[in-house]
């Protein structure tokens, strides 16, 4: 099959790409350009750990056509550390015991940043909404809550 | 469904060629060059899984998402009109939509999930053609019309006659595509309410969905108008025209929201199902529904006049 180029922003880096144009967002996240946090669970958009900022909202990158990415800016799990530093949501999911399995973090992370990029203090109603696309079947709903609210009272001390 | 059929399911998405055209006519000519072979996307969430079940495959893909000027919503003498490319996160935002078609805000706010509303678009929702799509039951009780656009022209299909059969529309997506919806806007003394029953409240198909919209004269007690509309209960959207007949004029009383919601669930065949439920249960489920979707609208009625 004929490749074709494709660039976009990704985490902050310019990057360009030759890709199968057949090819999903979340296949060459991880296989092309290394960045395994971005998971593949069910490839129908149903489990929401895939999930990355596209052009500042969450997408599930199984459902986005690497195509439709051209010149688009991406922030995926490991576009929220900054110079070394975890992002305040990381600290709180570590410090509230957020993490089971791990599976569903970096869907829950990405949801929990683009809630708290557009509503700095939201309600639990809110938080519960914003994660509600991404399935812990850990099912530790709570403590992830419980993260999401401790990083938003951090991030507004800090603001 | 074994698993060697999971494991055959396909990394990539095989289709031969990916267009992104910038007009309307640059689309209509790519479907016209591939014959069928073409498929229009939007945000794609359907099409992809159907693809990935191997129940669609289109040879060439046209995403349909760089055309300007179809990602708006507005208002013109009494139509609100939203384009092709208004996503279920735009509508549920939308205040115009909130004040002047509140059941389809209340529709697009249960569609998938917030990640599967950010990239889904309303037309799209129609076009897959789901007897239970959250959008297609209120904008079907809402009167609202398609227009579409293929090689012969322009035409407006009101959606009473747009839906065929499960999956099935007046538009395929391979010979043409719908630019706008145009919604009557809800006048003075007339609202909608979208109600619906599903297992959890996100990625839940619904069990029932109901759509009431209404109008009455409170000051004299009576019903004006009413559309009702139910899925899944049937192959297509179901309209509860019975019903609607009844409450045309009708004193506003128990007996007579109770009488309407009977004949209305008398619409419904809804299957028996694993996923959804019984059918019995699902019929009087349908009557509860409608019975709280009248008095929800004429509570709604009662807020906006007091």
């Amino acid at each position: 099959m004929a490749k074709k180029k494709v660039e976009f922003v990704v985490n902050g880096q310019q990057v360009s790409l030759e890709v199968r144009q057949d090819e999903r967002l979340v296949d060459v996240l991880r296989n092309q350009l290394g960045l395994k946090g971005t998971k593949t669970g069910c490839r129908e958009g149903e489990c929401g750990t895939c999930s990355v900022i596209l052009n500042g909202k969450i997408v599930p990158s199984c459902l986005v056509p690497v195509m439709k990415a051209e010149g688009g800016t991406i922030v995926t799990v490991e576009g929220l550390e900054q110079e070394g530093e975890l992002h305040p949501l990381q600290r709180s999911f570590i410090e509230k015991g957020a993490v089971q399995c791990g599976f569903c973090t970096p869907g829950m992370l990405l949801a929990a940043k683009n809630l708290l990029d557009h509503n700095p203090e939201p309600t639990e109603g809110e938080i519960r909404k914003a994660i509600s696309g991404v399935f812990c079947r850990c099912t530790g709903y709570r403590k992830i809550v419980q993260a999401i609210q401790a990083a938003a009272e951090i991030m507004k001390d800090s603001r | 469904m074994t698993h060697n059929t999971v494991l055959n399911w396909p990394q990539h998405l095989h289709w031969e060629d990916y267009y992104q055209p910038l007009g309307i006519s640059e689309a209509l000519r790519l479907l016209d060059e591939f014959k069928g072979d073409a498929k229009i996307i939007a945000g794609g969430t359907d099409v992809l899984v159907q693809m990935r079940r191997r129940q669609l495959s289109p040879r060439v893909i046209v995403d349909v998402t760089r055309i300007p000027g179809l990602d708006q919503i507005r208002e013109e003498q009494g139509t609100i009109k939203v384009g092709a490319l208004v996503t279920h996160s735009q509508t549920e935002q939308s205040l115009l939509i909130r004040e002047k078609a509140p059941a389809l805000s209340e529709g697009a706010s249960h569609v998938g999930s917030p990640q599967i509303r950010n990239l889904g678009t309303i037309v799209g929702n129609l076009v897959s053609g789901q007897p239970g799509a959250d959008t297609a039951i209120p904008l079907l009780a809402l009167g609202a019309a398609v227009k579409l656009v293929t090689a012969n022209g322009e035409r407006t299909i009101p959606l009473n006659e747009f839906f065929v059969d499960i999956g099935k529309t007046a538009i395929d997506g391979t010979h043409g595509l719908i630019t706008e919806i145009l919604i009557p806007a809800q006048k003075r003394g007339e609202t909608s309410v979208y109600l619906r029953l599903a297992s959890r409240r996100a990625l839940a198909l619904p069990i029932l969905a109901v759509c009431v919209v209404l109008s009455a004269d409170l000051m004299k007690k009576r019903f004006r108008h009413s559309s009702i509309t139910l899925g899944p209960v049937a192959r297509t959207p179901t309209k509860a025209v019975e019903a609607e007949e009844l409450l045309k004029g009708a004193p506003i009383e128990e007996k007579t929201i109770r009488e309407a919601a009977r004949k209305a669930a008398q619409v419904s065949d809804p299957r028996d199902s694993l996923l959804r439920g019984c059918s019995d249960y699902r019929k009087a489920m349908a009557e509860n529904l409608v019975e709280r979707g009248i008095r929800q609208c004429l509570e709604r009625l009662e807020g906006i006049h007091g």
